[in-house]
């Protein structure tokens, strides 16, 4: 059972890596009945200390559409505060031109992640992460570039990257603000931080721990191990069957290097990062927090509601050969699924919709002409 | 060889250029003549096929190869505007506009430099770098690819002309080279007059190619059938003077800069485009530019690199001025500029016999209909991903 015991490495901040031995109660089918499994404890996130300057600029960056190719989209128009900072849709939006093959994942408290994207492609920092979205072509399709020139034209950019210590705007300054405004984005008032769940929820979070199972994968502060499995989640036919879709699962399959692409007709997941067999079909683990506002679910969206996931799961999960053999029928009753509902709704606290987290002014129509450019310095 | 005792007039490549130019008497060299245009070079290694051509058409107007499928060869090259752009630069990709004054695609399957600094040296790697340049199609090989494989026509045609499974991207830029090598030009009033019909010219024309050849010394680098050298000259021409009051301009002016790769001191204070330059890195090559064909620029205006000059009036009282726009303004790189050019004391009536000559480098306006493209569709059946998920 290595996916129990394994996720020290994963959790990184020390807070979160508390670890308690907990009998897991198997439910009816699992086969290692009431074995005992160290798994981290679910429990509050830690604060994360963050820059204001610095996060200032990161929220006027990532709402600024300026920073994609054509100038068509922002970070937030796939990660929309008012849909939970994901899109309430199956499939991203991606880039114009084009649509996307996987599920927007929510930005709230993504900065406690260790590793990033469904198929866990990103190991590195959020840094990272924030290039790879700039610049990836179904994405944002940014040349850095351009933005690094776009930015400087911005009379107030120039004051805030100097504000924030960054100097003249920089691509290097935009790949650290940006992150540091998303360590802003973090759960407020989750019942089951605060400690006000309902009795449902109280039910719930017993059956998460014990009979369901879910804390294997789902635990530590953010519910989630950070490790890739395959839940057997079926395939969106959509992303094959438009094109739109497609090209852009097409382009990204071709870009990684992943072997008969034009054929594939699944999502590879965790595969693209090992190229192992064993790992096709594998997704990173995602947080539980913040449910309440990013329906649908899964990589690819395919479950609209939690009802569904709670049943997808109490079915022992999809049809797949490669599936984890931790998931097995787990045999809930119908009031047992709802207080799992419950409980997982119990994880989601605020929205986190106001002036704090989004940026309000209008973004200027147009650039502004440098004065006397032939006698300043670029 | 060149053997000019002053040799700073010749361009970077005048050593590789093969060109005709010969050395003669007072060290002036002897242009080769012009010459009615033959029949456009095709590569040994893209040979024309009607497969190919007709890929290449569709593909030319074709906005889905670029970034945000908005954006292809034809967006900038607008047939309706010469297949090149009537500002003085071009339009660019959303967001941003180009930096340089767009050339026309016919005849261009006669150069072997392509771009106003010789930077791509075929049609296909032209295609290529225009389709990906973040101010022009910012396409990226792997989504504009994927898109290709999308199209059935294009899978069909791509087969027919490559032997593929499923479309090459450097395919797509051999066949749109292939079709480019189409758009040519070789029935104008000179290539006539030059073939033996001396009713083709007018006497003003013939006038003015007597001063073409002569006084006004345009065949100097104007010569050959091209009516180009294919060298590099800074002859004066100013900047673009949008640069100085258009912010998105002075942005691709910055990025150009920072994209190409100078040193940190000439990214802060160059206000001009080095040209040459950027290839070479020779100090002596700032601002110069490749001689462009005179051919069809009766519908290409603007004019120069920089498109600073509307009419060919303009441009033939820049060199009458010798090298000095009628506001006064000339190059940014008055060190390296070229010593051929000098006032040249032309009068109204020369002018005017100049001007009409140059307007028999250009024959009947090129027009074609634009191919209705073919559509996307599914590679796959509902059924097949429906076996594929029951056998995972």
């Amino acid at each position: 059972m290595p996916n129990l015991t394994g996720g020290r490495e994963q959790m990184g901040p020390q807070a979160m890596c508390r670890r308690t031995l907990l009998a897991v109660v198997m439910g009816a089918g699992l086969t290692f009945g009431a074995q005992a499994a160290l798994v981290p404890e679910l429990g509050p996130l830690p604060p994360i200390q963050y820059d204001k300057a610095k996060a200032e600029l990161g929220k006027r960056l990532f709402f600024d559409k300026r920073l994609s190719g054509d100038a068509g989209i922002a970070c937030a128009t796939c990660h929309d505060p008012k849909q939970g900072w994901t899109q309430n849709q199956p499939l991203s939006d991606g880039y114009p031109g084009n649509g996307h093959f996987r599920n927007a994942p929510t930005l709230i408290n993504v900065a406690y992640k260790k590793v990033w994207n469904h198929d866990g492609r990103i190991g590195t920092s959020l840094d990272d992460m924030v290039r790879e979205m700039i610049t990836e072509d179904y994405i944002m399709n940014m040349d850095m570039r351009i933005m690094q020139e776009r930015l400087k034209q911005d009379p107030l950019y120039l004051e805030m990257f100097r504000d924030a210590g960054y100097g003249e705007p920089s691509n290097g300054g935009v790949r650290q603000a940006i992150p540091e405004f998303l360590k802003s984005l973090t759960s407020r008032n989750a019942p089951f931080d605060t400690g006000k769940m309902s009795t449902a929820a109280r039910k719930g979070l017993q059956l998460f721990k014990g009979k369901a199972g879910c804390i294997q994968c789902h635990n530590g502060p953010l519910a989630s191990d950070g490790k890739a499995h395959n839940t057997g989640v079926p395939e969106n036919f959509g992303i094959f069957l438009n094109p739109e879709n497609h090209q852009a699962f097409i382009a990204f399959a071709l870009f990684q290097g992943i072997e008969n692409y034009m054929n594939l007709k699944r999502d590879p997941g965790y595969y693209n990062v090992t190229l192992d067999q064993a790992d096709m079909g594998k997704f990173i683990t995602p947080s539980l927090r913040e449910l309440k506002y990013t329906a649908p679910y899964m990589h690819n969206g395919m479950l609209a509601t939690l009802e569904e996931v709670v049943a997808f799961y109490n079915a022992g999960g999809g049809k797949e050969s490669r599936k984890s053999p931790l998931l097995k029928p787990l045999g809930l009753s119908e009031d047992e699924q709802r207080n799992l509902v419950a409980f997982l709704l119990a994880l989601s606290g605020d929205p986190l919709t106001t002036a704090e987290h989004i940026w309000q002014q209008p973004f200027p129509a147009e650039y502004s002409a440098i004065e006397n450019w032939k006698d300043v310095r670029n | 060889m060149l053997s000019a005792p002053d040799d700073c007039c010749y361009g970077v490549d005048d050593h590789t250029t093969g060109s005709t130019a010969q050395t003669i008497k007072g060290g002036m060299r002897t242009p080769p003549p012009l010459a009615p245009l033959g029949p456009p070079p095709i590569p040994a290694d893209n040979p024309q096929s009607p497969a190919k051509i007709e890929w290449g058409r569709y593909l030319f107007f074709d906005p889905r190869l670029g970034g945000d499928a908005s954006t292809g060869c034809s967006t900038c090259h607008e047939p309706d505007q010469g297949w090149s752009w009537a500002e003085d630069i071009s339009r660019g990709y959303p967001g941003t506009v180009h930096w340089r004054s767009n050339q026309t695609i016919i005849n261009a399957a006669y150069y072997s430099k392509l771009f106003w600094a010789g930077s791509s040296t075929s049609l296909e790697a032209q295609a290529r770098a225009a389709s990906k340049g973040g101010v022009a199609g910012n396409g990226e090989t792997d989504i504009m690819e994927a898109r290709l494989a999308l199209i059935p026509r294009y899978v069909a045609l791509s087969r027919e002309a490559f032997g593929t499974e499923w479309p090459l991207l450097r395919d797509a830029y051999r066949a749109i080279a292939a079709f480019e090598r189409t758009l040519v030009q070789r029935d104008t009033p000179l290539d006539r007059y030059l073939l033996g019909d001396e009713t083709a010219l007018s006497e003003e024309q013939i006038r003015g190619k007597q001063l073409f050849e002569g006084k006004a010394g345009c065949i100097q680098c104007h010569n050959g059938p091209l009516a180009s050298d294919e060298n590099y000259y800074n002859i004066g021409v100013p900047g673009v003077k949008r640069w100085e009051s258009d912010g998105l301009a002075q942005i691709t002016f910055r990025f150009e800069l920072y994209a190409k790769g100078v040193p940190e001191e000439l990214y802060r204070t160059l206000k001009d485009d080095p040209g040459a330059y950027f290839r070479s890195r020779n100090r002596w090559d700032m601002g110069k530019f490749r001689t462009p064909s005179l051919r069809y620029t009766l519908y290409t205006a603007p004019y120069m690199h920089s498109g600073q000059f509307d009419t060919l009036e303009e441009v033939v009282d820049f060199y009458n001025a010798g090298g000095v726009a009628a506001d006064g303004r000339t190059t940014s790189f008055p060190e390296t500029k070229s010593p051929l050019i000098r006032p040249l004391g032309l009068t109204g009536q020369e002018r005017e016999d100049l001007v009409a000559f140059i307007e028999a480098f250009s024959g009947e306006e090129i027009l074609i209909e634009k191919p209705e493209l073919p559509p996307y569709a599914p590679l796959f059946t509902r059924a097949q991903l429906q076996a594929a998920q029951e056998a995972k």
